[in-house]
């Protein structure tokens, strides 16, 4: 009994996971939109991207300690943390593992923004775009509910998601209102012709 | 009395100086003359800690405060004592390189800084290159003055890196205003008195610059300028990154860096002049003059401008005053170098010392309409 419940945590944790973690990508792309209305102030996107990552993470770990420490998989520690050491699955794990490390190493470098400067943040920020698809792949490939009405109906909304906004994301120009007053005093200030 | 102005230019061999000239300007509580009053003596300590021989002097002639003409005199009339300071610290901090940053538009202090440069010897002069500063505000900043010598573009940048840490090229560099430099000049000879150029605007008698020892009150630096010409409402002390005192307080405060001092720009207000709108105006030019790269710098300063403006024009002004109030808090601090800082205590001093004629403009602004 025990043991099923570990189960069906893992697999609950796990679908959690997947909607919390596209909700953020999609924040995240919607903040780079800055988009806001009357009653949806930016800073809700923001606040809201930040929050709901830390909870991915709490939710991550559930899906992890509850795979790990399950009897039955017996996938041992080595297999959250090294990609393609489990012997059980080797590559849908291993999928996991990476995207976890990612995801990881992305919200480190979040933490730690002020101190690792702008630029570098936002490159090792970019890593988002490689870990979402990754958990999603490793969630399709190894989840024991894939083929479930309800399953594909979440996965199918999270793929939609992301896809709808990054085509938003791509398709418009920045709307950063400082870029032509910035630019305007740039090219004021700016003598490098002269030299 | 008046060591900078008052003695003859001439190129005298520069004095001896090591490690131990840190210690005099230590001694002599030397504070930079720009604007900012940061400590001279920790400034060279934090570049000569870092060189290797590398190190980059930047001489600060920028002079973008529009009221201040003191730098700009000096270097005019005392070019030699701006190099002898700028020498001596090349000579201790071991740098490679002196660069002159003089406003583009300062033709003659340009052009006698040139002269008094020709005039030196060839192994200083061959370290010497000259660079323009764009007539802007905020193109004196040290991190602008940086930018500009290393990529031609004068935007103040974030910091760190400080530019004694990171500066021109990357090297450590020390940007000191011409003030200073001249000053350090006059410690290194041991004849150091303690004064200060000031620049006198506004409803003075005789506009310009005046050189007081540290401490003078704006009572006495008035009169030494010949008196006042009208009646003044209040005094801005230190420019537009200033603040305003009533007069009686300001006729008796000593001016040092404790009273915020600045760039040593002193405004006598005349009782003639309609304060809500100068200021108004000037916080026009001071949100015109943001670099625009921090939001909350460009939007709040023009939010506050316009705030001013409508006040000044007579609109819709209880809702305003509230707005004046609480933005001037929520802009400070926010911004990558101190602009919105400085502008944002030029105005909270300034809704201060003009309550009772922000309060009433409405009125006045409907009667000089009529008339």
């Amino acid at each position: 009994m025990t043991n099923s419940l570990l189960w069906y945590a893992t697999r609950g944790a796990g679908a959690v996971t997947e909607i919390l973690l596209t909700c953020v990508v999609v924040l995240g792309i919607l903040s780079t939109l800055r988009v806001q209305t009357a009653r949806w102030p930016r800073f809700l996107t923001t606040g809201l991207h930040r929050n709901l990552a830390l909870m991915t993470l709490v939710f991550l770990a559930l899906h992890i300690v509850t795979a790990v420490v399950d009897p039955f998989t017996n996938l041992g520690w080595a297999a959250a943390f090294i990609p393609f050491a489990s012997s059980y699955r080797t590559f849908w794990l291993g999928l996991g593992a990476i995207s976890f490390e990612l995801l990881l190493a992305i919200v480190a470098t979040s933490l730690a923004r002020g101190w690792l400067g702008h630029r570098a943040w936002r490159l090792i920020h970019w890593l988002t775009y490689a870990a979402w698809p990754v958990a999603i792949v490793h969630g399709v490939g190894t989840g024991t509910d894939t083929w479930s009405a309800w399953m594909l109906a979440i996965t199918a909304c999270c793929i939609a998601a992301v896809g709808v906004s990054l085509v938003w994301r791509l398709t418009t120009s920045s709307r950063d209102p400082l870029a032509a007053p910035r630019l305007d005093f740039r090219s004021a200030v700016d003598r490098r012709e002269v030299r | 009395m008046t060591r900078l102005l008052g003695a003859p230019d001439v190129a005298t061999p520069l004095p001896r100086a090591g490690h131990g000239l840190i210690d005099q300007i230590e001694k002599a509580g030397l504070l930079g003359r720009g604007g900012a009053a940061f400590p001279s003596a920790t400034k060279w300590r934090a570049v000569a800690e870092r060189s290797r021989g590398d190190a980059v002097v930047v001489v600060n002639g920028a002079e973008g405060e529009p009221q201040s003409h003191k730098d700009r005199l000096l270097m005019i009339s005392r070019p030699h004592l701006v190099l002898d300071g700028a020498f001596l610290a090349s000579r201790v901090l071991r740098a490679r390189r002196v660069v002159l940053y003089v406003g583009e538009r300062h033709d003659a202090a340009r052009q006698a800084m040139l002269r008094a440069l020709g005039q030196r010897t060839e192994p200083e002069r061959a370290t010497v290159t000259l660079a323009a500063a764009p007539a802007r505000y905020v193109a004196g900043a040290e991190t602008a003055a940086v930018h500009l010598i290393t990529e031609g573009i004068a935007t103040p940048t974030n910091v760190p890196p400080y530019p004694f840490e990171r500066g021109v090229g990357g090297a450590p560099t020390l940007v000191q205003n011409v003030e200073t430099l001249a000053h350090i000049a006059n410690v290194a000879r041991g004849i150091y008195d303690g004064t200060t150029l000031l620049t006198l605007a506004g409803g003075v008698a005789r506009r310009g610059v005046v050189e007081v020892p540290i401490g003078t009150t704006v009572g006495g630096a008035v009169s030494a300028s010949g008196g006042l010409r009208e009646r003044p409402r209040a005094v801005l002390v230190g420019g537009y990154f200033g603040a305003w005192v009533e007069p009686e307080v300001a006729w008796r405060m000593p001016l040092d860096h404790r009273t915020r001092l600045g760039c040593g720009v002193i405004g006598i207000h005349p009782a003639s002049r309609c304060p809500v709108c100068d200021v108004a105006a000037i916080m026009r030019f001071l949100a015109a003059e943001s670099s625009a790269q921090c939001g909350p710098c460009f939007f709040g300063l023009q939010a506050l401008a316009g705030a001013c403006t409508r006040i000044s024009e007579g609109g819709d002004h209880p809702t305003d005053m509230q707005r004046l109030q609480r933005w001037t808090v929520e802009v400070r601090g926010r911004g990558a170098c101190r602009h919105p800082d400085g502008a944002v205590m030029f105005l909270s001093s300034a809704l201060q010392v003009f309550a009772a004629e922000f309060a009433n403009h409405g009125s006045h602004h409907n009667m000089s309409q009529i008339a």
